[in-house]
């Protein structure tokens, strides 16, 4: 089969390297502002609301990541074509990332903020706990794609349950947390927050860095897309001309 | 992106039972004014220290290993995919 990807190379470099180069000054530019830049006066907080710039991207990441993922997964179950499949594998792979640091990062926040002296890690919150069912539910993908030898089953089968797992995303994160009583603001149901819910000074900062963890999320996607690839190519080339080891002929 | 939360009278008339954020008692430990507690020690004291700062460092810097660590995989892992790409070319020569 002609290795297509030779020629139309799977991400343009020089997009790659444009972006790359904005992520790190932007990131950069948020660490400073984010650091030293104004924020409202809130109880409990404090200066700890400099974390909705960090620890709320992480979820935009991961709702992107998984949008990426199952459109892939989609794609793939129309063509077969096994790029489409290692897509879907390495987008998941990178939401899996940004949405276990934006739940560490969201519990040790917490912790020293609302439960300060409490010691209380996890606070079963609505968003908290369904942002970690949705982690086990992708993590669930990647098991299944293990227990799955033959690469074009294994790519179906994990497509169609990419799929489903897309579909519970937005319920688990964003319409059943605002529903109930809840620390995140949306359900009127944090006074500390609500004060802000986005104080212009802090959109300013806010943004920008959706964006930049955005491209950050994208930059790593690719990476792992191309290393995917690469790894494909290879076992191609080891079934056609038998494979080598450091003693064999 | 502004949520427009309906005015508390009107929310009793929609949905006069059910539990609602702002009449729900759930969360009472954690924001109503409660008399003044003793004041923090251990890990909380310091990590309270400077208005709660080091926790958004903690927060950067998980987010920061956590970067560096796949970094640092994903560079395994093209060492690895270019030793045997080398043996391949070894090989064929």
């Amino acid at each position: 089969m002609p290795t297509d990807a030779r020629t139309t190379p799977l991400v343009n470099q020089r997009l790659y390297r444009v972006v790359r180069g904005a992520v790190v000054l932007l990131l950069t530019g948020i660490l400073v502002a984010g650091f030293l830049g104004r924020i409202p006066q809130l109880d409990i907080l404090e200066q700890s609301a400099r974390n909705l710039y960090f620890h709320v991207p992480m979820w935009f990441s991961l709702m992107a990541a998984t949008i990426v993922s199952a459109y892939h997964s989609a794609q793939y179950l129309r063509s077969g074509n096994r790029i489409r499949d290692l897509r879907a594998r390495e987008a998941a792979r990178i939401a899996l990332i940004f949405g276990g640091l934006g739940i560490v990062t969201g519990m040790v926040w917490a912790r020293f903020t609302w439960y300060e002296g409490t010691g209380v890690w996890w606070n079963f919150d609505p968003k908290q706990s369904m942002a970690a069912v949705l982690l086990l539910i992708y993590g669930g993908y990647f098991v299944l794609r293990d227990a799955i030898d033959a690469p074009n089953t294994r790519g179906r089968i994990a497509a169609v349950y990419n799929l489903f797992a897309v579909v519970t995303m937005p319920f688990l994160l964003y319409i059943l947390p605002r529903q109930m009583p809840s620390l995140h603001p949306g359900g009127e149901g944090s006074p500390a927050f609500s004060q802000t819910d986005l104080a212009p000074a802090m959109r300013w900062v806010f943004y920008p860095s959706v964006l930049a963890f955005l491209g950050l999320c994208w930059l790593l996607y690719t990476q792992r897309v191309r290393l995917a690839w690469l790894q494909e190519k290879l076992r191609k080339i080891e079934l056609a001309s038998g494979p080598r080891d450091e003693a064999g002929v | 992106m502004t949520i427009h939360p309906i005015r508390s009278d009107d929310a009793l008339t929609y949905r006069p039972a059910q539990e609602r954020p702002d009449s729900t008692s759930a969360y009472d430990s954690t924001w109503t004014e409660q008399p003044a507690a003793q004041s923090p020690t251990g890990l909380d004291r310091i990590m309270g220290q400077g208005g709660k700062i080091y926790v958004v460092l903690a927060v950067v810097l998980l987010i920061w290993i956590g970067l560096v660590t796949v970094l640092f995989r994903t560079d395994r892992k093209i060492d690895r995919l270019e030793r045997r790409l080398d043996r391949h070319i070894s090989d064929d020569e």
